[in-house]
């Protein structure tokens, strides 16, 4: 038998969004039954490579990408499907409701007789499927009862199902780890490494840099668009991984966190034994104009808890307390009443009014002061809208009369932080503040949460997947593991190295790697 | 960028509504002369009052994105108390009006009740709500329309003529103006705007968003009672012409979104639209004589509103879409996965039309 052509060979794939490279110049080569670990940080181009194999995004003139031996049409989904790569996405897309058979058989449809659906031959096919990835559970069950790992099971099996083996050349698994517990990773696992025996590539995007042991897979680490390291797991340490993922440039960023000096030493904000949702039993306390970062994956509690600190929904147990003072939860209007102020991540779905104008979204939290019986003061927000898009170097300088949807992201993030930094908060919670915004707009909110904590003396909060920008705003960084407070950094230990590996190791044993990758 | 929107945002669909105005009435002056008559203007002005002051009270809560069907029922339900309450009950006319008024914000509150409290989308909440006080009607009346009250004194309150207008063409404009007051001078008005726009956001931008739905729906409620009672004084009892209101009202909110303000349900926007729609169908029933057009103009502006806003609404998304900064390509989500808690469960809005996704 001749040896198969690879699953994926790609070679000079680039794309640039407006002006700025995503991926410049990549290639990549995954043979048959191969495991290959995509590891990177945030903007590295891992999202935007798996698009382009998707054929969501078209390269830049001049790639050459081939699945299995055929060539890859790019910018074009049904090419991609027709040579064999398939997709399976941290949202994995099931319902539900159904179950494991119908979920399989909505994608792939169902064997039919005179258009009626034969029950007995579809249950044969979805437990043989179920079968090539290892998975054994019952087809007739409701994919809701199933455990995290074996979702994932199902969504990895819908991809092969109604398929002859051979037919899919490349699977791609988006982070499929994430937001699974530490238990259930190890079937997952276990099921990349059935799929990959029976000769299918597998390009597996991962954060946990574990697992990239656990498979004994080869990797390619990406930064900036750019591969910086081809190689596998038996050659590389761990500490090896965290110094190629964050780069070289993390001395020059720690540079910037000797910052304004500290006002006071009272405390300003103090959350005790909080339990709430992925939160388990979290415990910290702020002093006044200090600044606190919250590093984790994804998973472990850092995309809730901000909005868990500001009282976004009522904590099963533990307390909050805003110089000394209780906050209940789930009234928003009585935190910001405390001077809680709480700017949200996801700027679309819960915290931006887009068809509303800047204006209206500046003055929304506190639109009392403008209230003079009869009339809102239309002319005084206007001239306090204009004093922020000043402050801050919103662009356009008059746009405060276009809807929030007229500005671009980086500008709407900037009114949208504006509107709160205007009421002068004594605890200011933010969660990832510039997400996808950016270099300029970027600077100016990290100034401005400077200038908060510095002259107001505002307690922060600051949660980011971007670990250079806690290691140059904060005077503290949390690590969170499952929910806890696995780890606290301050002075020298927050280096962008040491918050890195600290966000990343999954199990309680990282510490004595730490001095390894400050080496 | 911001130059072409200024442009898409003043240019010629800002007004379309009063250009189409002026095209329906050259046109039907140019088709029978006897059309441009201060008769004919008169006759519309104060022939829609009623629509129109049932469209404005659909309009406060569709601004806070949630919708009252029951408004038609409503008008039907405070028309029959106001003059069983006469008639019947032998009480005074403004305490009466006050109690079919006060009726009405009261069934405002029990839609309010569901839709708060209960989160039962607005949509079934109200739409059941007008079944059940169609039922009700029939169960007080016996499914007879009662009689109305002699005293002239009762009909004169709508159909006193004041400079050519009846009065409740006045009405109208007052009910109009406060409604335009509350919603763009007041506080009330710009949470409701930021609830229909975002309720989540408004909610983490600490807007009281289950009070401000409730108030809005208690408003459409006595609006509504208000329309009855012009009603009831206006055309005499009936058990159904509320409801008949409905779609029109509907089709002159979302028309009236189009225009003024586009994408924003305005008061005076919807104003406009309910005198182009009347306009439109009193001219062609004049020069024609058929009986469809009401429903047929309706229905079709309803839809073509609609689609109109989608339309719009996609442009805007579209324009934006492409030219995200590229560190947005590569972002580890973020956002809450789906099983963990969900902020607390906010009401449904009022669009109409498929957000694009993305």
């Amino acid at each position: 038998m001749n040896e198969p052509p690879p699953a994926l060979s790609a070679a000079n794939v680039g794309k640039s969004f407006g002006g700025t490279a995503a991926l410049d110049d990549l290639s990549m080569s995954i043979a048959a039954g191969e495991v290959r670990a995509l590891v990177g940080g945030n903007g590295s181009g891992k999202s935007t490579f798996i698009k382009v194999l998707s054929g969501y995004h078209k390269p830049e003139p001049g790639a050459r990408i081939l699945v299995g031996g055929s060539p890859l049409n790019t910018g074009d989904p049904a090419s991609s499907r027709r040579v064999g790569a398939r997709f399976v996405h941290q949202e994995l897309g099931l319902v539900d409701d159904a179950t494991v058979l119908d979920n399989l058989a909505v994608a792939n449809g169902y064997p039919t007789l005179l258009g009626t659906v034969r029950g007995k031959a579809a249950r044969r096919a979805a437990a043989a499927t179920l079968a090539r990835i290892g998975l054994d559970i019952d087809p007739s069950v409701k994919v809701g009862r199933l455990t995290a790992a074996e979702k994932t099971g199902v969504a990895l099996a819908r991809t092969l199902d109604g398929l002859d083996e051979g037919q899919i050349k490349l699977l791609t698994l988006d982070e499929p780890t994430a937001t699974l517990p530490a238990t259930e990773v190890r079937q997952v696992l276990q099921m990349v490494h059935t799929v990959a025996a029976q000769g299918i590539g597998v390009l597996y995007v991962t954060h946990r840099l574990d697992e990239i042991f656990q498979l004994g897979a080869t990797v390619t680490i990406l930064r900036n668009g750019r591969h910086v390291v081809d190689g596998s797991s038996q050659q590389l340490t761990r500490a090896d991984l965290v110094r190629h993922l964050v780069g070289s440039e993390l001395e020059d960023a720690r540079d910037e966190a000797d910052h304004t000096e500290r006002v006071g030493s009272e405390i300003a904000f103090e959350v005790s034994h909080l339990q709430s949702g992925q939160l388990d039993d979290v415990s910290f306390s702020i002093n006044r104009g200090e600044i606190v970062g919250i590093s984790g994956v994804t998973g472990s509690g850092r995309e809730s808890i901000v909005g868990t600190l500001f009282g976004r929904e009522r904590p099963d147990s533990g307390e909050i307390r805003v110089g000394g003072r209780l906050i209940r939860g789930g009234r928003p209007g009585e935190s910001i009443k405390h001077r809680v102020a709480f700017l949200p991540a996801d700027r679309k779905r819960d915290s931006g009014l887009m068809d509303l104008t800047a204006r209206e979204n500046l003055t929304i939290s506190s639109l009392r002061e403008f209230w003079r019986v009869p009339l809102l003061l239309r002319r005084r927000e206007r001239a306090e809208t204009r004093d922020w898009f000043e402050r801050l170097g919103i662009r356009p300088a008059d746009g405060g009369e276009l809807p929030l949807t007229g500005l671009s992201g980086g500008n709407q993030q900037k009114v949208l932080a504006a509107k709160w930094l205007r009421l002068h908060p004594t605890v200011l919670l933010l969660d990832e503040p510039t997400q996808g915004v950016d270099v300029a707009a970027k600077a100016e909110i990290h100034h401005q949460i400077l200038t908060a904590a510095s002259s107001d003396g505002a307690a922060v909060v600051v949660a980011s997947t971007d670990i250079d920008e806690l290691v140059a705003i904060c005077h503290r960084i949390l690590i969170l593991r499952r929910g806890q407070v696995a780890a606290e950094l301050t002075g020298t230990q927050m280096t962008i190295a040491t918050v890195t590996e600290q966000t990343l190791i999954s199990d309680g044993s990282g510490l004595h790697l730490m001095s390894e990758a400050k080496r | 960028m911001s130059s072409m929107r200024f442009r898409i945002r003043f240019g010629l669909d800002r007004f379309s509504g009063l250009y189409l105005w002026a095209v329906f009435i050259i046109m039907f002056t140019i088709w029978s002369p006897l059309f441009f008559t201060s008769s004919t203007l008169h006759s519309i002005a104060s022939g829609q009052a009623v629509a129109g002051i049932l469209t404005i009270g659909l309009l406060i809560p569709l601004v806070a994105g949630v919708f009252d069907l029951s408004v038609g029922a409503t008008a039907n339900v405070s028309a029959i108390a106001v003059i069983q309450l006469q008639t019947v009950h032998h009480l005074s006319i403004p305490l009466a009006i006050v109690l079919a008024i006060g009726l009405g914000a009261l069934i405002g509150a029990v839609n309010g009740f569901f839709v708060v409290v209960l989160k039962i989308n607005s949509f079934i909440a109200t739409l059941a709500m007008g079944s059940v006080l169609a039922a009700l009607l029939t169960i007080f009346t016996n499914n007879e329309q009662p009689l109305p009250p002699v005293s002239s004194t009762w009909t004169t309150l709508t159909e006193q003529s004041v400079g050519g207008f009846q009065i409740v063409f006045l009405y109208f404009l007052v009910i109009a103006i406060i409604a335009w007051w509350a919603l763009e001078h007041t506080p009330a008005g710009r949470y409701l705007y930021a609830i229909g726009s975002n309720s989540e956001a408004a909610r983490l931008s600490g807007v009281a968003v289950g009070k401000w739905i409730w108030i809005s729906l208690i408003s459409s409620g006595a609006v509504s009672a208000i329309a009855g009672v012009a009603f009831g004084s206006l055309l005499g009892p009936s058990l159904t012409f509320g409801e008949s209101l409905l779609l029109p009202a509907f089709a002159a909110a979302f028309l009236g979104s189009t225009q003024l303000t586009p994408g924003r349900f305005n008061v005076w926007g919807s104003v406009i639209a309910i005198y182009v729609l009347a306009t439109g169908i009193q001219g062609f029933q004049f020069v024609t004589g058929v009986q469809w057009l009401s429903d047929m103009f309706n229905g079709v502006a309803l839809l073509a509103a609609v689609a109109f806003a989608g339309w719009r609404y996609r442009a805007t998304a579209n324009r934006r879409g492409p030219h995200r900064p590229s560190a947005n390509a590569d972002q580890v989500p973020t956002g809450p996965s789906p099983d963990e808690t969900t902020p607390a469960e906010s009401p449904p809005r009022a669009t109409l039309t498929q957000s694009p996704s993305e």
